[in-house]
C-alpha cells in the first residue's frame, strides 16, 4: 500500500521532469549537466522547486536522482565520435563563447561533478576519460593549421 | 647449445613480462586522481561493483581507436592510448577485486554450511583460478599491446565473472533453501 502510494508520485514526478524540463534541452550532455546542477554540493541531495511543490520533496529528489543516473549512463555509452558531436552541440547551445567554454572545460574539468553517486567506478572513469579525449579532439580540430591548410 | 638458447629466450620473455607489468602498473598509478576517488570505495553494492557488459565491450572496442587514427594526430593517438589503457586497467583491477570479494563471501557461507558439494566447490575454485589468471594476463597484455588487442580475453573474463556470480547465486539459494528446510523440521 505505502509503496504504491510512493511509486505513483515518483513516476508522475519523473514524467513531468522528462516532459517539461528535459525535453527542452537539445542534447543529452546538456540534460546531464542540468540534472547534475540540481544536486546540492554540500549534501548531495537533489532539489527542484517546481517539482517538489507539485509532487513532494521526496518524489522530486528520487525522480531527479534516477534521471541523473540514466542520463549519465547514456552519455557514457556514446562512442568517442558521438561524444565529440554531442559536446559540439552542447557548446553551441550555451550562451557563452564556445572557445572560452572549451578552454575552461579542459582546464577546470567541471564535468567531473556530473558523475552521480552510486555508479560503477570504471564507467565513471570511462566518462571522464572520454570527455577529456572529446575536448582534445575539438581543440585539435580548431587548430589554425587545420583550418587553413 | 639448446639449453643456452632456451635460457636466453626464457630470460628475454621474463624481462618482457616485467616491462609490461611495470608499464601497466605505472599507467594505473598515473590515472588522474581527484573527484572520482570517493567513488572507488569498497563498493559493496553488487549492482555497481561489476561493470555492465556493454561498457566492457566499449572500453576494449577498436571503433574509438579507428576514429582517433583517422584524425592523423600523433598527440591524440598517444593521449587516446594512455586514457583507454588506464580505464581498461582500472576495469581489470575492479574485476579482480570483485572476484576476491565474491569468493571471500562464498568461503564464509561454505564454512557455515554442513553439506558441502565437492563438485560445486571444485567448479567454483577452478573458475576463480581461471579468472585470476585471465586478469593477470590482461594486466600484462594491456601494458604490452594495448586495450584493443586484448578485447577477446577481456570479453571472456567478463563472461567468466558473470558465470561465477551465477554459480554462487545458485549456491546461496540452495544453502538458504536447505537452512529453511532444516529449521522447519
Amino acid at each position: 500500500m505505502s509503496a504504491e502510494v510512493k511509486l505513483i508520485p515518483l513516476q508522475q514526478a519523473y514524467d513531468d521532469l522528462a516532459n517539461r524540463s528535459l525535453s527542452r534541452i537539445s542534447c543529452e550532455l546538456g540534460r546531464l549537466i542540468y540534472l547534475a546542477s540540481t544536486r546540492e554540493y554540500n549534501t548531495g541531495n537533489y532539489y527542484h522547486e517546481g517539482l517538489a511543490s507539485r509532487f513532494g520533496p521526496e518524489a522530486a529528489q528520487k525522480a531527479l536522482e534516477i534521471a541523473h543516473r540514466q542520463a549519465f549512463y547514456r552519455v557514457s555509452a556514446f562512442s568517442l565520435e558521438e561524444l565529440v558531436q554531442e559536446l559540439e552541440r552542447y557548446l553551441e547551445s550555451t550562451k557563452e563563447d564556445p572557445q572560452e567554454c572549451l578552454r575552461a572545460w579542459q582546464k577546470l574539468e567541471p564535468y567531473r561533478i556530473a558523475v552521480p553517486t552510486d555508479v560503477n567506478v570504471t564507467v565513471a572513469r570511462l566518462f571522464t576519460s572520454n570527455l577529456r579525449l572529446a575536448l582534445a579532439v575539438l581543440r585539435f580540430r580548431q587548430e589554425p593549421s587545420r583550418s587553413h591548410p | 647449445m639448446i639449453g643456452m638458447t632456451g635460457a636466453l629466450l626464457a630470460a628475454a620473455a621474463l624481462v618482457l613480462l616485467l616491462v609490461a607489468w611495470a608499464r601497466s602498473d605505472k599507467a594505473l598509478r598515473d590515472l588522474p586522481s581527484g573527484s572520482l576517488e570517493w567513488l572507488s570505495g569498497p563498493q559493496e553494492n553488487a549492482d555497481i561493483s561489476v561493470c555492465p557488459p556493454e561498457f566492457v565491450s566499449q572500453i576494449f572496442s577498436s571503433d574509438d581507436q579507428a576514429y582517433v587514427l583517422g584524425l592523423n594526430s600523433r598527440n591524440l593517438e598517444r593521449q587516446f592510448r594512455h586514457e583507454r589503457n588506464g580505464v581498461a586497467l582500472l576495469w581489470v583491477q575492479q574485476t579482480s577485486a570483485a572476484a576476491q570479494r565474491i569468493i571471500r563471501r562464498h568461503a564464509e557461507a561454505s564454512r557455515r554450511s554442513q553439506d558441502i558439494e565437492v563438485m560445486t566447490e571444485t567448479r567454483i575454485l577452478l573458475q576463480y583460478a581461471q579468472l585470476r589468471a585471465a586478469c593477470a594476463l590482461l594486466f600484462v597484455g594491456i601494458g604490452l599491446a594495448g586495450a584493443q588487442e586484448v578485447r577477446s580475453i577481456a570479453l571472456y573474463t567478463d563472461g567468466l565473472t558473470q558465470r561465477i556470480g551465477q554459480v554462487l547465486r545458485e549456491f546461496d539459494a540452495g544453502l538458504r533453501a536447505r537452512e529453511m528446510k532444516g529449521a522447519m523440521q
